[in-house]
């Protein structure tokens, strides 16, 4: 795929998180690792070496109390209608060329370079500086779905991808179309943990999803949208404030608002 | 034949031509790549069937009804069960990481015995129990010698634990500090009785004062719940949702406002807005309405800046909620939910009887007694507490021979750890049944391991906040616990039995069900992931004007502050540490290495002389911890937070000597015209080291 090239997907797995549900609690990125088998870490406060597939921003308006407010931003990967990590990579190992539009990443493929990581402008990919050593007995609570990654590789979320798969299954099983999966057949681990439901997940193309009409609300927007990158997860807030800083391109216009780019 | 120019440049470009053409150098790199990646300590996945098992998840307070995804047998996950009308779907973020929990590497191995300081050797299951039964029957029959303290607010455990002190001869039944204890003598001040409930789902304008009630208060799923069904992603919200506390903490920050109130001055703020409603037209039947409202009528709004040290026009914004609101609901807590006095408690929940909303929709609720499964339990009205329990040993007032800690950690979880340690010091055999090695099972004499919550039968009667009776239980999702661990009251009820006791049940699944029984729930449609729910009782409340009158209001001088402690739920509770699965979600703003951080806004720094990333010691009575100061405007005026629950000496590599555990500066006193113990005011100097 070339880069500026916008490839089209007749499915396009999206989300649209609600930033006014979301508590910053940390379900998400609890049942994220589980779900993706991410070794504790001996220090997780390293932030530069912690593997967080999901992330959980704090953002503020950086008023004074007590006007002060913040917002938390919950951070998947962007699963990027033009991804800037996928044109960089050297061997392939990261491709959007799968019906659905999620950018996979190849394990075995990828030779640690990090030119991916550097090209993301979201931090959305992580670098294994480990090898995944779970304590003692741990190992026995894998999760089936994700394969341990080694050192030296990169990951990021994939939308769980194995759910993608065991849905359509289950729909080609039941006579179903894997192609045009119903609403909630399919939905990664976070969208399904977090508790106040901030996270809607679905097609992005299907009138008969949820996230269709949401992803069109005044209030929503996408991170950084001034970068072209068409980001595949939506937010959305009634605070402008908090429009104008998943945008910053914005904050010299209306929040949330269709960009041109150059 | 001699090889030319030409014809080396020929064998060479065949060679390069035909390394292209040869799938073996691709095949060669491919396979490298992939077996460079394959090393035998790379964990393999399990194989197996997956299947979804309904549990009851109690890992956290209020406990998640959730079903356990297992594969070949193995849990490995925990999402929602959206059939369970409590929990609907939702999973908190420590019940989330459950199914690693059960091989979280502090989990106690097998009954161990001390044999020296800090030395202990691992004994079998019927050497651990005549051991227990050495040390019960001679104490049998004398008051006060056998005591117990217990950390579960709602499991069917604390009957047979009460229940068996009763059968021998002993009323030292203690509980761990938490919100449930504080309300029901709040609820006693206020002329009622009975288990005080919160209708959030019914309200359209909930008034949160300290209860931190959609990340770590009451039962906080089915709060959030409540929260989400109100504020339908895309659509207009339905009910209004204000926050006032010491700190922007995760339910402020979804709240339509946060209004900042140091953790000194909670009765003040709600006193100043009893004010302002009585002035806007509020009145009430309470008998005490007249004494309620000269009472109130101190808090002016001059005196309610002072306190707080927030303009009243915050005040005002709120009255016109109030005002616009059909069915307000103020819910009244602790915002680390321990420590707050009850007088805390009444003066918010006397903010629902001047507004007539003690049992409506979307109001406050009194909950019935719960039906006993064993009949000479303790009733949990009569609940006595920890602390003060353990304050009387280390005087000399109590001298239990032995002491029972069933899920409690009171050597880490009180105020003064240190000096509850050294209390605890002075009871000859202490006996900690724990699922992990924490500071309390550190220090006892027998530990017998308990099995995780997925590996057991147990109950949840009416988890705090409740707005009707509800009552939860589950069973084994695993055929046989990853330890070598027996279920508590399994041990405790043999026990009983050859003591010569017969507490009606022979095992503690025995006892779980004849609860269900009692409360005329199905205990297989309970333990398949269903819920049972009653009705609040009627009852009326008056005002608590008398107790209010001695709301006390702490002085602070120039170097004090008031001090807010944090609590969030993915972080732990007050007996687990940081779940390994969850040491990623805490911030590097609030833990950096070993060293926790301090959080007070701009003003509060500057008047402490301390800037942002200063290391700094706090202190308070005996105790002192050091934190590195992080900048926040989401902090109260004068007030320093910080979180709770870090600082471990016990638990595993992952939380071991990570921050500090602040318990130690919780200065603990006494609450004027109550006489409980209280430490939610608690304040600390700040000073630069």
């Amino acid at each position: 795929m070339s880069h500026g090239a916008q490839k089209e997907f007749k499915v396009t797995w999206g989300m649209v998180i609600d930033l006014d549900k979301c508590t910053g609690c940390g379900a998400c990125m609890t049942a994220c690792q589980v779900e993706n088998n991410i070794a504790p870490m001996l220090d997780a406060s390293n932030k530069m070496r912690t593997l967080s597939w999901m992330l959980v921003f704090e953002m503020s308006n950086k008023k004074a109390a007590p006007e002060a407010e913040i917002a938390y931003l919950p951070r998947p990967c962007m699963q990027c209608g033009n991804p800037a990590c996928v044109p960089v990579c050297p061997v392939v190992a990261t491709e959007k060329n799968e019906e659905g539009g999620i950018v996979s990443q190849i394990y075995p493929r990828c030779i640690g370079c990090r030119y991916c990581m550097a090209a993301c402008p979201y931090h959305a990919r992580y670098f294994n500086w480990e090898d995944p050593i779970f304590p003692k007995g741990m190992e026995k609570a894998l999760s089936p779905n994700t394969s341990a990654r080694p050192r030296g590789v990169v990951e990021k979320c994939n939308f769980c991808h194995t759910r993608l798969m065991k849905a359509k299954d289950k729909a080609r099983q039941e006579g179903g179309n894997p192609e045009a999966l119903a609403d909630g057949a399919y939905m990664p681990a976070c969208s399904e943990v977090c508790p106040t439901g901030a996270i809607t997940f679905g097609d992005l193309k299907n009138p008969e999803h949820k996230v269709y009409e949401l992803a069109k609300s005044e209030h929503a927007f996408r991170l950084l949208e001034k970068l072209g990158l068409a980001p595949q997860v939506y937010y959305m807030s009634k605070r402008e404030w908090v429009r104008k800083l998943g945008d910053n391109y914005a904050a010299a216009g209306k929040a949330g608002a269709e960009k041109k780019h150059s | 034949m001699g090889l030319d120019r030409r014809g080396f440049v020929k064998i060479v470009m065949g060679g390069v031509a035909g390394t292209l053409f040869t799938p073996v150098i691709w095949q060669g790199l491919d396979d490298t790549s992939i077996w460079s990646q394959n090393w035998g300590w790379i964990p393999r996945l399990n194989k197996g069937e997956v299947k979804a098992t309904s549990a009851l998840s109690k890992l956290c307070p209020a406990g998640c009804a959730v079903k356990v995804k297992t594969v070949g047998g193995l849990p490995f996950a925990v999402v929602g069960n959206k059939d369970n009308t409590m929990s609907k779907g939702g999973v908190c973020p420590v019940c989330a990481g459950g199914a690693q929990l059960m091989y979280s590497p502090a989990r106690v191995k097998s009954p161990m015995k001390k044999v020296g300081e800090g030395k202990y050797e691992a004994i079998k299951w019927e050497d651990a129990e005549a051991l227990l039964l050495e040390k019960l029957t001679p104490l049998k029959g004398q008051e006060g010698k056998i005591a117990a303290i217990s950390g579960d607010e709602t499991g069917t455990a604390n009957e047979v634990l009460s229940a068996l002190l009763a059968g021998l001869g002993s009323s030292a039944f203690y509980v761990m500090p938490g919100e449930m204890f504080t309300a029901g003598k709040g609820v006693k001040l206020m002329g009622g009785s009975g288990q005080p409930g919160f209708d959030i789902e019914g309200a359209d304008l909930v008034l949160m004062v300290g209860a931190d009630a959609l990340d770590s208060w009451g039962t906080t799923v089915a709060n959030q719940k409540a929260f989400a069904a109100a504020r339908p992603t895309g659509k207009e919200a339905a009910a209004q949702y204000v926050y006032a506390g010491p700190i922007l903490n995760n339910t402020a920050s979804v709240c339509d406002k946060f209004v900042p109130v140091p953790p000194t001055a909670t009765a003040a703020f709600c006193l100043a807005l009893a004010n302002a409603l009585i002035n806007a037209g509020a009145v009430s039947s309470a008998s005490d309405f007249a004494e309620y409202k000269a009472l109130a009528a101190k808090f002016t709004a001059e005196e309610f800046e002072k306190t707080t040290g927030l303009k009243p026009e915050v005040l005002a914004d709120l009255v016109a909620r109030f005002k616009a609101a059909k069915a307000p609901l103020v819910i009244a807590g602790a915002s680390f939910g321990q420590g707050a006095g009850a007088l805390d408690f009444v003066a918010a929940a006397s903010l629902n009887v001047l507004l007539g909303r003690v049992g409506q929709k979307g109001g406050m609720t009194l909950l019935p007694a719960a039906p006993k499964a064993i009949a000479t339990a303790t009733d949990r009205e009569n609940a006595k507490d920890a602390a003060s329990f353990l304050a009387s040993v280390a005087t000399g007032k109590a001298t239990p021979g032995v002491l029972l800690i069933y899920e409690a950690n009171p050597a880490f979880a009180l105020p003064q750890p240190a000096e509850m340690a050294k209390a605890m010091g002075n009871i000859a055999f202490k006996v900690s049944f724990s699922t992990y090695m924490d500071e309390t099972a550190a220090l006892a004499d027998l530990i017998l391991p308990a099995p995780h919550p997925y590996e057991r039968y147990d109950d949840a009667m009416n988890p705090y906040g409740v707005a009707k009776p509800t009552y939860l239980a589950g069973k084994p999702v695993v055929a046989k616990p990853v330890m070598d661990c027996k279920d508590p009251m399994d041990v405790l009820l043999a026990a009983a039995g050859k003591l010569g006791l017969s507490l009606g049940a022979e095992t503690y699944a025995d006892a779980v069900k004849a609860k269900a029984k009692a409360v005329g729930a199905d205990f297989d449609a309970l333990a398949a992931g269903g819920a049972w729910t009653g009705e609040p009782k009627s009852g009326s409340l008056n005002l608590g004007a008398a107790a209010l009158a001695k709301a006390p209001s702490a002085k602070l001088d120039d170097k004090t502050v008031a001090f807010a402690p944090v609590t969030k739920l993915a972080y732990g509770t007050a007996n687990l540490a940081t779940p390994p699965a969850n040491t990623l979600v805490v911030r590097d703003t609030e833990l950096l290495g070993k060293d926790l951080f301090v959080q007070m806004n701009a003003a509060t720094a500057k008047k402490l002389g301390v800037a942002n990333g200063a290391k700094v010691k706090l202190t308070a009575g005996s105790g002192e911890v050091k934190a590195l100061v992080h900048v926040n405007e989401g902090v109260a005026a004068g007030t320093a937070a910080m979180l709770l629950g870090f600082g471990h000496s016990a638990w595993d590599e992952y939380t071991k000597g990570k921050g500090d555990n602040i318990y130690k500066i919780l200065t603990v006193s006494d609450e004027a015209g109550t006489g409980l113990k209280v430490w939610a005011g608690s304040t600390v100097t700040v000073a630069k080291i």
